[in-house]
């Protein structure tokens, strides 16, 4: 069967049209306008409201639908210059690095895949901050994107996990989107996966962030949200309902940022013994 | 091998000798057969009509073409040039073999060459795809042009595609591409887009129905990706001859465009034989079959050293065919193979080592399927036999456009089988000269092809605002899709919010759970031989069916339908199997209805289901069927429109004395209003289907053994009806194709000319009780009966025809 006889069909049974043979006058408009109709009327009137009062997210609104939070940390003091040649590349005086990570709507891919959240970290005079962007509208995106942009200068290099792949093609096509230029463009780029599978691939069970932390820095997350549940929560503050996962996302966000530190910083020091 | 008796040895003495072309070879057959040729034409050559290269083509363009041996144009391509730079939409509709190709490459690769500008170009299939690249690439070559032209398919490897969407200059790609693959991730093709300034269509023509209809969607979608990049690009279109090309690309496009129907290409004269079987059963006015025509013509034909096409109708009619020839051409191993098959279904490698070969002149005979219909290159032809008629006249010319040579006249026969269009056609030849090609049609704003496509746009880039797709207001449809929880909307746009990317699940073919593969077992190992498409597999892979590769007989031994595939093993049968099949029918909402006399016509969408309840043996050569098998299949299901007339109880009652011959005459009915309006709305007789059946699906009746309905429950096990269940037979017509492609609307407009006309056919035909050209095949013993299935037939008619 082909997939438009089966979403017909679907359509109908849906509309609970059953089978008919008693001629009936000419209808008005087209039968097909007023199967979606009567679905979406249909579908209105069972649409439960999923309204919550739970609606505090992090932060503080730096424009409309965008909020900010920064937090510093006396955490993890990194040498002067961080020997990244484990990954391949020159040393990186520390305060270049910029650990970056998005939180999506989704897996899916193309244009129709968004970033709600971006975290950054960096060292600031030796303390280690973590920034994050969240946005609580579609509308914000462009302020997210342009204030993310501010984040890096010509000499940042970003350090992500899986970033390559995934996080950097994805911002990239939402700058284009936004018909903002892509910051990300020709900066460095130490994306800790390749290094980790190289290094570790076989004799760990897989090369997941959180295996690589909860080995490599003994990390073991309490009450963390799964990664795949973050389009949900989003989507489920977006709509109206609780922001009590979006909280979580953030707090998963904020790890992951400490992670990629503590890998890079665990990496520079294997390499240097 | 058998040493078979040579029955067309007395035709050798038509063999051509010296003056091998299509004239004399039609000459020396009508003269021959003069009883068989019910129709012959010529359509007169033409002599080229050239235009100078023009100026205004790069210096290095025009140098390459001249290193090609091209010295000046045909009128058409400058004609096109001159559109072109002028800044309209083009669409250019010439024969087969006219250089079309010519028409947009010019104005492509001079824009490349200028202004780095970009082109994309869009072929129906992956293999004229690799042709135009591979065509491409030889002129670029030819003048050192500098121009990067790339396939973008399913095929293409991952590392190599993203230099392709930064370095390509031309990127040749499919629908189905642009649709999941491009669109989707056009923010990668940024730079492309910006630069866009051609789309080229080829092959337009095959761009109809519902494959039109998705296809003219994602042309919106790939315009409203255009805008956001702030380009507007120039269209080209191509043709192959069809009754309203402007129209239909001005419906893909939904722009003006410039149509150049005219061709300057040279051609020699084409002639075309109509031909009629001989009768051979003057009692039953049967007559030989179309096959043994058709394998006598291309005897001949190949005999007088004349390259030869020969269509057929179905796969296993090629192979029958191909195994003819085979017999008397290929009967010596050591030589290499003259006649060679050419279908779908086989494997790719397969069918590009049959077109090299053909190309090469290697072959002296080919029998294809319509798969060689479209542009696949096979070089020149002197000979088009058609085992049957195609089904439509746009067909017809496509096929016998085939043939031809530019210094040399060429021969086109229709060769008419027993199926009653193909009777009524070839005993009508004016209505085949005169007629205009069929038209296609499309129907973008099919509201679920709509909504599938308005889907995958809000997925590319949000709606805002009253946006218009196309000519519509999308914002009802986003209101659904806000609904489904896919979009989420805020102020003034529709965003896309889902974890999902929409276009995969949308097909633009339809075609739908992939391919059958079939999987040879014979010495232990598993071979895969062939492909065989989900729509043909019912009716072609049931076990015990025999499948023909090359004309080797296999026999299906087991069928995995889940698993999508049918395991054979050789076999030596001398029969093949042929298929039975029926159709129930059930009304599922009425849009129209109207007053037909004392009944009622209705137009509306039905639910079809397709059932392969068992097949015939039927032995080599003498065509006698030889026994039966059982089938046992999944049902195909069919969602569609269709036109229908009904006639209440009460009525039957009074005109009927039994409804045994109420039933009898509904199938008459049915298969003369059936010829008739496949001709009216020209469409092709596989697209549009008949049936009688209930109004409410209880029943429908298919002919038995003796031609007489038979009534069948929702089971398909023959039933009866007691005396007191309603009765309401219902003759329909339906659209065969799932959601229809707009058949049904026009037939209904068209109700009471297709009743009244139906009525004369039946009136004015020559046979006494019943023929296939009428109201179907009829037993000896009816032709006596007192009331005759004729009769029966215009009764039910009569009943019918507005008052």
């Amino acid at each position: 069967m082909t997939a438009l006889v089966a979403r017909l069909r679907q359509l109908r049974a849906q509309t609970g049209q059953g089978s008919l043979t008693v001629a009936k006058p000419a209808p008005a408009i087209s039968t097909d306008v007023r199967r979606l109709l009567q679905r979406h009327a249909q579908l209105k009137q069972g649409a439960s409201s999923i309204a919550s009062r739970d609606r505090e997210v992090a932060g503080t609104e730096i424009a409309p639908g965008l909020r900010y939070t920064e937090c510093l940390f006396d955490w993890l003091p990194p040498p002067a210059v961080v020997d990244a040649s484990f990954a391949r590349m020159e040393p990186v005086h520390h305060s270049r690095l910029l650990h970056f990570d998005a939180e999506t709507t989704g897996l899916a891919g193309g244009t129709g895949t968004r970033a709600f959240m971006i975290g950054a970290a960096d060292w600031v005079d030796g303390r280690f901050r973590i920034r994050q962007l969240t946005i609580t509208s579609m509308a914000a995106e462009t302020a997210m994107l342009r204030v993310f942009a501010d984040w890096l200068s010509e000499d940042t290099v970003l350090v992500s996990y899986n970033g390559k792949c995934y996080d950097a093609p994805l911002l990239a096509t939402r700058y284009r989107l936004a018909r903002l230029a892509n910051p990300l463009l020709g900066l460095g780029h130490l994306d800790l996966l390749h290094p980790v599978r190289r290094r570790w691939k076989g004799s760990w069970e897989n090369c997941r962030l959180a295996t690589v932390e909860r080995q490599l820095l003994g990390v073991v997350r309490e009450d963390d949200l799964p990664g795949s549940e973050a389009p949900a929560a989003w989507l489920t503050y977006l709509r109206g309902g609780s922001a009590a996962n979006l909280r979580r996302v953030a707090h998963h966000n904020a790890q992951d940022l400490k992670s990629l530190a503590g890998v890079l910083l665990h990496m520079a020091a294997l390499e240097a013994r | 091998m058998n040493a078979l008796p040579d029955r067309y040895a007395a035709a050798d003495e038509l063999v051509l000798r010296d003056q091998r072309d299509g004239r004399t070879l039609a000459q020396r057959l009508s003269r021959r057969y003069a009883a068989r040729i019910t129709g012959a034409f010529m359509v007169p050559g033409r002599e080229g009509s050239f235009a100078p290269l023009p100026d205004d083509l790069p210096p290095a363009l025009a140098q390459a073409l001249r290193s090609r041996g091209i010295e000046q144009l045909y009128s058409h391509q400058a004609q096109a040039w001159a559109a072109t730079q002028a800044g309209s939409h083009v669409a250019v509709v010439t024969p087969t073999a006219s250089g079309k190709s010519l028409c947009y490459t010019l104005p492509v690769i001079t824009a490349a060459m200028s202004q780095h500008a970009k082109a994309l170009y869009l072929f129906p299939t992956k293999a004229l795809a690799q042709d135009q690249v591979a065509e491409l690439l030889e002129l670029n070559q030819a003048g050192a042009l500098g121009v990067k032209a790339f396939t973008f398919d399913g095929d293409t490897p991952g590392d190599a595609r993203q230099a392709i969407r930064l370095h390509g200059d031309v990127v040749v790609t499919n629908p189905d591409m642009l649709h999941q693959a491009i669109l989707p991730h056009h923010t990668k093709w940024a730079q492309f887009f910006e630069n866009l300034r051609y789309v080229v269509i080829d092959e337009v023509h095959t761009y109809r129905g519902v494959f039109g209809s998705h296809v003219a969607n994602v042309i919106r979608r790939l315009k409203r990706v255009c805008a956001f990049y702030g380009v507007t690009p120039q269209f080209i279109l191509c043709s192959a001859t069809i009754g309203n090309p402007q129209e239909h690309a001005e419906a893909l496009i939904e722009d003006v465009v410039t149509a150049i129907t005219e061709s300057g290409a040279p051609s020699g004269d084409k002639h075309v034989l109509l031909w009629n079987p001989p009768v051979i059963n003057p009692e039953l006015g049967l007559r030989a079959s179309a096959r043994s025509q058709t394998n006598r013509i291309a005897r001949l034909a190949i005999k007088s050293g004349m390259k030869t096409l020969i269509f057929a109708q179905s796969r296993t009619m090629v192979e029958v065919l191909t195994k003819y020839l085979k017999d008397v051409f290929d009967h010596d191993p050591r030589k290499p193979p003259r006649i060679r098959a050419y279908r779908g279904g086989y494997l790719p490698k397969e069918r590009r080592a049959a077109e090299r070969d053909m190309r090469a002149g290697n072959i002296d005979g080919i029998v294809s399927t319509s798969a060689l219909e479209l542009g696949v290159d096979i070089g020149s032809l002197d000979v088009v036999v058609l085992n049957g008629y195609p089904g439509s006249i746009a067909g017809t010319w496509q096929r016998f456009g085939r043939a031809g040579r530019r210094q040399q006249s060429a021969l086109g026969v229709l060769v008419a089988s027993s199926d009653p269009l193909d009777q009524y056609l070839v005993r009508h030849p004016e209505f085949f000269q005169e007629a205009t090609p069929e038209h296609a049609r499309i129907q973008p704003d099919q509201p679920l092809i709509l909504l599938d496509h308005i889907r995958c746009a809000a997925f590319e880039l949000p709606f805002t605002g009253d946006e218009i797709f196309g000519n519509e207001a999308a914002t009802p449809w986003l209101e659904v899709l806000g609904e489904e929880g896919v979009l989420h909307r805020e102020g003034n746009r529709w965003e896309w919010i889902a974890d999902s990317y929409p276009a995969i699940a949308v097909s633009l073919r339809s075609v739908a759970d992939g391919n059958f593969l079939v999987v040879d077992r014979t010495s232990g190992r598993q071979t895969i031989i062939a492909e065989v498409d989900y729509s043909a597999a019912a009716v072609t892979l049931y076990e015990g069916a025999i499948h023909m590769v090359q004309s080797v007989p296999y026999q299906v031994e087991k069928l995995d339908w889940e698993g999508r595939k049918a395991y054979v093993t050789r076999t030596q049968a001398d029969y093949y199997t042929d298929a039975i099949d029926y159709t129930k029918l059930k009304v599922l909402d009425c849009f129209d209805t109207s007053h037909a006399g004392c009944g009622h016509a209705h137009h509306g969408e039905v639910h079809v289901v397709r059932r392969v309840p068992g097949y015939k043996k039927i032995r080599f050569y003498s065509h006698e069927n030889i026994g039966y098998g059982p089938v046992n299949l999944p049902d195909q299901e069919l969602h569609t429109t269709a036109v229908w007339w009904q006639l209440a109880q009460v009525v039957l009652e009074a005109a009927f004395e039994e409804r045994q011959q109420a039933l009898d005459g509904f199938l008459g009915a049915a298969y003369a209003l059936h010829i008739v309006a496949t001709v009216a709305v020209m469409a092709e007789a596989r697209d549009l289907q008949k049936s009688v059946g209930s109004g409410d699906g209880a029943w429908f009746v298919s002919a038995d053994t003796l031609g007489r309905g038979q009534l069948r429950g929702a089971d398909g096990q023959p039933t009866a009806l007691s005396a007191d269940t309603p009765f309401t037979p219902t003759v329909y017509l339906y659209d065969a194709f799932p959601g229809g492609i707009g058949l049904s609307e026009p037939l209904f407009n068209r109700r009471e000319d297709l009743v009244a006309q139906s009525v004369t056919l039946i009136e004015r035909c020559d046979c006494r009780g019943g023929c296939p050209a009428c109201v179907g095949p009829v037993l000896a013993a009816d032709e006596d009966a007192a009331i005759t299935p004729k009769a029966l037939a215009l009764r039910v008619l009569a009943l019918l025809v507005a008052l």
